[in-house]
């Protein structure tokens, strides 16, 4: 047996164990909510931990997983307005989008003064490293709002703000990684305006996602709808990845398309969700396994800076949603700390940097990812907790319980086990 | 008045994926275009998203003409491949070969799983009779056909009588192949139900087994009349015996290994089916056993020995249901456009032969057998499609004769070719005049709701 052939049967076993976690009430909680023991794991299994995938292995399934990587974008572009049946409200969403703005450009900047004083890298690699790491250290992962929610039983004002905020975050990792793809001085449309490359990056999977929209438009019939859905955000990858252009927010503006322009985007929401973990753990295991602790001299100190000028930029961040939100002010700026988690996207988004352009920044940019996850992972989740138990929403709601979607059919709630995967945090007004 | 709203209703979607395949092709076409160099990986990628979406619009875009949904997916694959505008280069057509090797599993898995018992006790009669005479009368034809067309192609008309007739011989047992693919293919889609259905798998499932022994026999039989020496060789027998009995065993094996996952644990499937489609295909390649032989025996026993047959075919429907369009379009991409161009008539002559040789043979074994009606009429249509199965043959043929150079497995890629594209057009039309297409009833099971991801 080949060795591909084994590491892609490793791959699958971890895609099973995840598709086993996404569902079932009896494991629900199971695992951490940025999935941060995949990424221990990879860095364990890959070339400086036990060896057992080795680089050129890695290497070989990197357009793959970088496929994958743009599929979890389209994931979600498609839920990115929706928390369960309900919208995002626009004020959380351009709370949400300014937060993690502000963060990306803290990392940023305390990166690039660093990187300037220490006189490590130059041009465009300098300037790949800071807004790489700044995009990719941007985002709160929503499962760990999710989570703590799930396991504490958590409603209220103050939950459904962290929640939408956390889901608005992915567009600035997102959108900012389609920049600085467009702008990589070796891209194949050189030859055309920044801004053409940027629309051509978000055009193509607008035009795809309409495309998808309007076949899916007139009879939604789920096994077509895979073809449809797995072809045209596969062409609009692609096409993307062959033009230089980052396929993950080409494939975040076609879900963002359908989820707006298709009336079946509950359904299509349902039906492409539960591959998100199992599509995702595998994509951070490889990152994991990708992670190289020497890519570049005093790399620890940059970690060091990138982990500082995060928090540093979370507590403005309380500060801010502490001046918007009354029942953020009893637990104070702290609660910053709480949208510190950054989760399986970031890595993912680091993943496709060092894909599409291989090299020493882009090596640095996914350890600062790796080094992000784990200190979001043992501080978000706490302080998010601490922060609903102060505004009194913690045992709201009994969290064993499952509310079903109310706007599918019975037979797809049949057919499709949805009664066991949706969880109450999906249907925050159901519960009420 | 609603069937007037129903017919525009029709004509507006058809209008939309017509617009939808045109937006398709233009913008890989562009993106070709604008960087031709690119190819590999980067080009891999949008090549079977092509491939899918083109092949899903053309199927149903096709479909209004009476034609079969494979008929559309090979076709989007001939009109993106290689050889005609070039959406899908060669090196993405090569690197989904993992697809293939899935497809067959599934497809072979499907197709044991899809023969019962008490149907075989049905057709037993039938197809002990077909059996016989379409391995018999089909070979024979085809192996005098090729000893006296042989002549006229420029790799063999310099070969003497003998050698001539071991390379007749051996293209004789490379015809009494079926498609596996396509039947399961065309019953998938129509969810056809009645004497020609049954038959049609029931034949073509059993005969790999007859095909396997067959081919051996012939390679055995054909190697001292080609290479003027050596002769017969026990080992060869006990090879293949081994390789028969090994495919069982182990076919049996699984069956029951799947069966008791599907009965304790019944989630997940989707990723059991890839590790078995990639995984065991690589693993039973390495140890020498038949893989499609082994899946459809694993089949066989999960439906027959078991009671989870149902839920397995309802796993590898909704896995296959993407697998399939890639397989079949990737099959149209790998069309030597060129190479049919070359020796269409030759070859077009010996699939006319073929298809009349299936014909007479069935018309005899289903007199003798006192078929029904329905199947004495439409019984042989099933049986001209060729694909992978035949490719495969070829290929094992060329390798263990190399002195006949390329232009075996040449001709033999052409006239596969055809009888791939013609074939599953007559089998569709055949159920449909039989009456055993359910199309309602088909379009009902479209609407499972069942995601992949949690099969």
């Amino acid at each position: 047996m080949s060795g591909g052939i084994a590491v892609l049967l490793g791959l699958l076993v971890v895609a099973f164990v995840s598709s086993m976690l996404v569902g079932g009430r009896t494991i629900r909680g199971f695992g951490l909510p940025s999935g941060a023991e995949y990424l221990v794991l990879g860095v364990a299994a890959g070339p400086h931990g036990l060896g057992l995938l080795p680089r050129s292995t890695v290497h070989s399934f990197q357009p793959i997983f970088a496929c994958a990587a743009a599929w979890l974008a389209f994931v979600v572009g498609l839920g990115y307005l929706l928390v369960g049946r309900r919208r995002v409200r626009l004020g959380r969403a351009v709370t949400g989008i300014f937060g993690a703005a502000l963060v990306g450009a803290g990392v940023s900047a305390a990166l690039f003064v660093t990187l300037d004083a220490l006189d490590i890298l130059h041009g465009f690699e300098r300037l790949e490293l800071a807004l790489g790491a700044g995009f990719v250290g941007s985002e709160t992962t929503r499962h760990t709002v999710r989570w703590v929610a799930e396991r504490h039983g958590a409603r209220g004002k103050l939950s459904d703000w962290l929640a939408d905020m956390a889901r608005a975050s992915a567009l600035v990792p997102v959108l900012g990684l389609g920049i600085l793809f467009a702008v990589a001085p070796d891209a194949p449309l050189g030859a055309f305006d920044l801004s053409v490359r940027v629309g051509c990056t978000l055009g193509i999977g607008v035009v795809m996602g309409l495309v998808a929209a309007v076949l899916l438009g007139r009879e939604f019939r789920r096994d077509e709808s895979w073809g449809i859905l797995l072809g045209t955000s596969l062409l609009a990858a692609g096409v993307a990845m062959r033009l230089g252009l980052a396929a993950v927010a080409t494939l975040f503006a076609m879900g963002l398309t359908v989820s707006i322009a298709s009336r079946h985007r509950l359904e299509i929401k349902y039906m492409v969700q539960p591959t998100e973990k199992p599509v995702l753990l595998p994509v951070v295991l490889v990152a994991g396994a990708c992670v190289d602790f020497d890519s570049l001299p005093k790399l620890w100190l940059l970690v060091a800076v990138a982990l500082a000028a995060r928090l540093g930029a979370e507590v403005v961040r309380g500060v801010v949603l502490i001046a918007l939100l009354p029942a953020a002010r009893a637990s104070g700026p702290r609660i910053g700390f709480g949208m510190a988690s950054t989760g399986a996207i970031s890595l993912a988004l680091a993943f496709t940097l060092l894909v599409r352009l291989p090299g020493r920044a882009s090596s640095a940019v996914l350890l600062l990812a790796a080094a992000g996850v784990l200190l979001g992972e043992l501080i978000g989740p706490a302080e998010l907790k601490r922060a609903l138990e102060a505004a009194g929403e913690t045992h709201a709601v009994d969290a064993e319980s499952d509310v079903a979607p109310l706007s599918l059919p019975s037979s797809a709630l049949h057919d499709s086990d949805f009664g066991e995967r949706t969880s109450v945090s999906d249907f925050p007004e159901a519960r009420r | 008045m609603s069937s007037a709203v129903a017919g525009s209703k029709d004509v507006w979607t058809r209008l939309v994926q017509a617009f939808a395949l045109a937006v398709t092709v233009c913008m890989l076409f562009g993106a070709t275009r604008l960087t031709p160099e690119l190819k590999g990986e980067l080009g891999s990628v949008a090549g079977v998203g092509f491939l899918l979406l083109a092949g899903t619009l053309l199927s149903e875009l096709l479909e209004t003409i009476g034609l079969p949904h494979l008929s559309g997916y090979l076709l989007a694959g001939i009109i993106g491949g290689p050889d005609v505008l070039e959406l899908v280069d060669h090196h993405t057509v090569d690197q989904l070969s993992p697809v293939n090797t899935l497809a067959l599993a599934l497809i072979a898995l499907a197709g044991g799983a899809e023969l019962k018992v008490s149907t075989l006790r049905q057709v037993a009669k039938s197809l002990s009779y077909a059996m016989f005479l379409q391995s018999v009368l089909v070979g024979v034809v085809m192996t005098v056909a090729m000893f006296f067309l042989g002549r006229f192609t420029p790799f063999f008309a310099t070969l003497a009588p003998v050698p001539m007739f071991g390379v007749a011989l051996l293209w004789g047992v490379l015809s009494i192949t079926r498609s596996p693919s396509a039947c399961m293919g065309i019953l998938s889609q129509t969810r056809a139900k009645g004497p020609v259905a049954t038959f049609a798998l029931a034949f073509i499932m059993s005969s790999d087994v007859v095909v396997v022994v067959l081919v051996a026999a012939a390679m055995m039989l054909a190697r001292p009349l080609i290479a003027g020496s050596g002769g017969f060789s026990v080992r060869d027998v006990q090879d293949l015996g081994h390789e028969l009995l090994g495919s069982i065993a182990f076919g049996t094996t699984l069956g029951l290994a799947l069966a008791a996952y599907l009965k304790l644990v019944g989630r997940g499937l989707l990723l059991v089916l890839l590790a078995i489609g990639f995984g065991l295909s690589d693993f039973l390649r390495y140890v020498k056993v038949d893989a499609t032989l082994a899946f459809m025996v694993a089949g066989f026993v999960v439906q027959n020995l078991t009671a989870q047959g149902e839920k397995l075919l309802h796993a590898i429907e909704q896995t296959g249901n993407v697998v399939f369009v890639v397989f079949f379009a990737n099959a149209g991409a790998h069309l030597n456009v060129p190479l049919l161009r070359k020796f269409w008539p030759i070859a077009l002559t010996l699939c006319v032969i073929r298809g009349l040789a299936t014909y007479a043979a069935h018309l005899v074994s289903s007199r003798v057998a006192s078929d029904p009606p329905v199947l004495k009429k439409w019984g042989w249509s099933s049986l001209v499609s060729q694909a992978g199965l035949a490719l495969g043959l070829s290929m094992t043929i060329a390798n263990a004769f190399p002195g006949l150079g390329d232009g075996f497995r040449s001709l033999a890629i052409a006239a596969v070719a055809i009888n791939e594209m013609i074939g599953p057009v007559l089998f569709k039309l055949a159920l449909d005049r039989a009456g055993e297409t359910r199309s309602e009833e088909a379009e009902i099971s479209r609407t499972s709701l069942m995601p992949p991801a949690q099969v």
